[in-house]
């Protein structure tokens, strides 16, 4: 076999059922042997075995196997090419990093001699992703190719997840080699460092210390992050909160590992968290953060997070992650299921038990007096509107993937999951035209749902190449464009911190018609909906045409994200807006310029 | 506060590059880094010194003991250990001030032409930082190479801090 078989030959044994890619000069090698693979292996029913899903750029690639990745929990794969193959991977290999997502990325490499000449389609990739990714491999020696392959999946998987590049020069690709089936590398102190986390559950002392300082607590809340989708312990998260009668927040990240209609949900805390989330997370005593990162997004200022709290508790896989923004008093690092399973079984064996009919009262006042709620006599079409619209008919089930700005905390504030790995948006990067590849990516791993990718008009051309994609492989993959005219968040901080000074956020003299531009590129179901009257009737017809369909809604330009805790603000000076009854007096609606971003 | 870290680093392509940009990117400053290959031949011994508050050094020690690279890692300063540092000086002088002055510090020459003269010095940071001070007195550098701090625990010990 040669390196590029080699490469086929361990993409498939690690269970994939497609890969994402686009060819050029050093990956051919590779390209070629994944076609003989398809010709060699077709199914019964003539169907490739790994289909090769090329989009209109790289970036579209990485972003549909981190799609792909995101919604089955598996290892999406990309394969590129050296020099801008490469580099157009970056945004996403560094989006994969920051929400921990596995993922493993394949660039051909100029041959190994000509490597530092500066030869056509170089980039120094080793240097470039070792700054982004979990790790990077660069296979000068070809005989280490098979064994750098598994690990790369190994490293990508294990632990907390993240992305992982090979490089592989043209050379190492066409050397003859023989294929041994089983072979890894050492990588023995990240190894060492896995063991301990994964066999590491809070023993009996551990136990014993939460739950005096729970029975101590009379308002104890969970902030559950991302690290629970990843780490597959909705169920176990879902038991510990009924269990001893929990509330539970998530971040962003987390929305979907806890179902979002449960009595026990608050929905989302932080910047645009829902208001009820954030007075618990003032209000309670206890915080019980679950693979949670106190991020600048959800804590504001860390002394004024959660300002009530006697006991904050931490389980993280990460031990960089234990107390990196606010200092807990009670930590374990460790996989979250098996984690939250010991201190479950310890907290039955116990007999743990607590009054909580005060908090939970509490809890649900809080709800009923400050829910969320938007202009719904508006002659415009609210955007809200639109996803209270959607998520009447898709009940939670629906993968939702979203671009970035406004129409992304809407979907995150307004759709209800009652699942996790159905929420999939770039959380900690923040990149805008995420959604349209990241749906595609999603729906290739759940073919069984229905998946939608909730854009803005901003957010979409950045990607918007993949509509031809969607099309080009059939694809049922529904898109909503909420066209506010412009980056709408920018607008919303501009009219904030810069009053009113709209630089370069306006898109209202901007030609492209996108329905247009989505029958172009082969939508035969693509309208635009611009009435609140043919709302329901619109959405109902755009979810049920079977295939691919485009549906632009042209929303109310003046809406805008609440609650709203500015940036380098406490909860305590969060704004609610004109349609959610706020327990503190209005704030300011206007504020100074702030360094914090 | 100065801050001794060492840590064992396999030895592949671009993992000294993916360390000491971790630290680059936090904007620290490397005061000193020594590397080279250990008894064993795929693992590397890095010592680096670095200036920055207790919190934010241990934030990126553990950041850096995430890297696939890092086998192991330990922050030095606060255990018991011995560091050197070896210093290279070429330096002229007439006289016999300097003869006097080597035979004293514990210097070795290494090499002697005229007024000319190729220096060894090993010892702790401070006392290099002693013996360059006390060699400008009798003698004008012209020429000088520090190693940058190698360090080991006084007591052997199998594995230094080894975060999870």
């Amino acid at each position: 076999m040669t390196g590029a078989d080699i490469v086929v030959q361990v993409i498939a044994d690690e269970g994939l059922d497609v890969l994402f890619g686009y060819s050029g000069g050093a990956i051919l090698p590779v390209y070629d042997a994944l076609f003989r693979y398809n010709a060699e292996h077709a199914r019964d029913d003539g169907g490739e075995p790994l289909p090769l899903i090329v989009p209109a750029n790289e970036q579209g690639a990485c972003f549909m196997a981190a799609g792909y990745a995101r919604a089955s929990g598996r290892v999406g794969v990309a394969l590129v090419t050296s020099g801008p193959g490469a580099t157009n991977a970056v945004t996403p290999v560094r989006d994969s990093m920051a929400d921990s997502i596995p993922m493993v990325v394949i660039c051909g490499q100029v041959p190994t001699a000509a490597i530092g000449t500066d030869a056509f389609q170089e980039a120094p990739i080793g240097t470039i992703m070792g700054a982004c990714a979990k790790h990077v491999f660069l296979v000068t020696d070809a005989q280490t190719l098979e064994a750098t392959l598994r690990t790369a999946f190994h490293i990508a998987r294990s632990g907390r997840p993240g992305p992982v590049v090979v490089d592989i020069p043209k050379d190492v690709q066409n050397a003859p080699l023989v294929f041994h089936g089983a072979r890894e590398l050492p990588v023995r102190g990240y190894r060492t460092r896995l063991h301990a986390v994964q066999s590491a559950t809070p023993d009996d002392r551990a136990c014993a210390a939460f739950f005096d300082a729970l029975a101590a607590s009379g308002r104890p809340l969970i902030y559950a992050g991302g690290g629970i989708i990843a780490a597959e312990a909705a169920r176990a998260l879902r038991e510990f909160a009924q269990t001893f009668g929990l509330p539970v927040v998530t971040t962003l990240m987390g929305i979907g590992g806890f179902d979002t209609t449960d009595p026990l949900a608050l929905g989302m805390l932080g910047m645009h968290g829902t208001a009820y989330a954030n007075y618990a997370m003032d209000d309670c005593d206890f915080v019980f953060a679950l693979g949670a990162r106190f991020d600048d997004r959800v804590v504001g200022v860390p002394d004024k997070f959660a300002p009530r709290a006697r006991t904050i508790a931490q389980i993280d896989i990460d031990p960089a992650e234990i107390g990196k923004v606010k200092a807990v008093h009670w930590h374990h690092v460790g996989g979250l299921d098996a984690s939250l399973r010991a201190l479950i079984a310890y907290g039955k064996r116990i007999g743990f038990t607590a009054d909580r009919r005060a908090w939970h009262a509490h809890v649900e006042a809080l709800k009923a007096s400050h829910p969320m709620n938007f202009c719904r006599e508006s002659e415009r079409i609210q955007p809200c509107a639109v996803i209270e619209a959607i998520n009447r008919i898709t009940g939670g089930q629906a993968i939702i993937t979203t671009g970035v700005g406004q129409h992304q905390m809407w979907a995150a504030q307004y759709f209800d999951f009652r699942a996790p790995r159905r929420w999939l948006t770039s959380g900690s990067m923040g990149t805008m035209g995420f959604g349209l590849p990241a749906a595609i990516g999603a729906q290739f791993a759940r073919r069984d749902l229905t998946v939608i990718d909730v854009d803005g008009d901003a957010s979409i051309r950045m990607n918007i190449g993949e509509l031809e994609t969607v099309t080009t492989y059939g694809l049922p993959v529904k898109v909503v464009v909420l066209n506010n005219a412009g980056d709408g968040m920018v607008r919303q901080w501009q009219k904030l911190f810069f009053r009113g000074r709209f630089s370069a956020s306006d898109k209202s003299l901007h030609k492209k018609d996108f329905v247009r531009a989505a029958q172009a590129d082969g939508f035969e179901w693509a309208r635009r909906l611009d009435h609140p009257n043919d709302l329901d009737a619109t959405i109902a017809d755009f979810l049920a045409f079977d295939g691919p369909a485009f549906l632009e809604v042209t929303i109310d330009p003046d809406a805008g994200v609440y609650p709203m805790v500015g940036p380098g603000a406490s909860y305590a000076e969060m704004i609610t807006g004109d349609w959610i009854p706020s327990r503190s007096a209005a704030a300011p609606a206007e504020a100074k310029p702030t360094g914090m971003f | 506060m100065r801050h001794l870290i060492s840590m064992l680093l396999q030895n592949e392509a671009g993992a000294l590059a993916r360390v000491a940009g971790l630290f680059a990117s936090r904007g620290y400053n490397i005061e000193s880094l020594a590397v080279a290959a250990t008894h064993d031949e795929d693992v590397s011994r890095l010592t680096l010194v670095v200036f920055g508050d207790d919190i934010t050094v241990d934030q990126v020690v553990k950041q850096t003991a995430k890297l696939v690279d890092v086998i192991d890692i330990a922050e030095l300063t606060r255990r018991d250990h011995l560091e050197r540092e070896l210093s290279v000086v070429r330096v002229e002088s007439v006289g016999e001030a300097l003869a006097t002055y080597v035979a004293k510090s514990g210097a070795r020459v290494l090499q002697r032409e005229g007024d000319m003269a190729i220096l060894e010095y090993t010892g702790r940071t401070d006392e290099v930082d002693g013996f360059i001070g006390g060699l400008r007195g009798v003698a004008r550098i012209t020429d000088h190479a520090r190693s940058g701090v190698a360090a080991v625990e006084r007591t052997a010990v199998t594995a230094g801090l080894s975060p999870a």
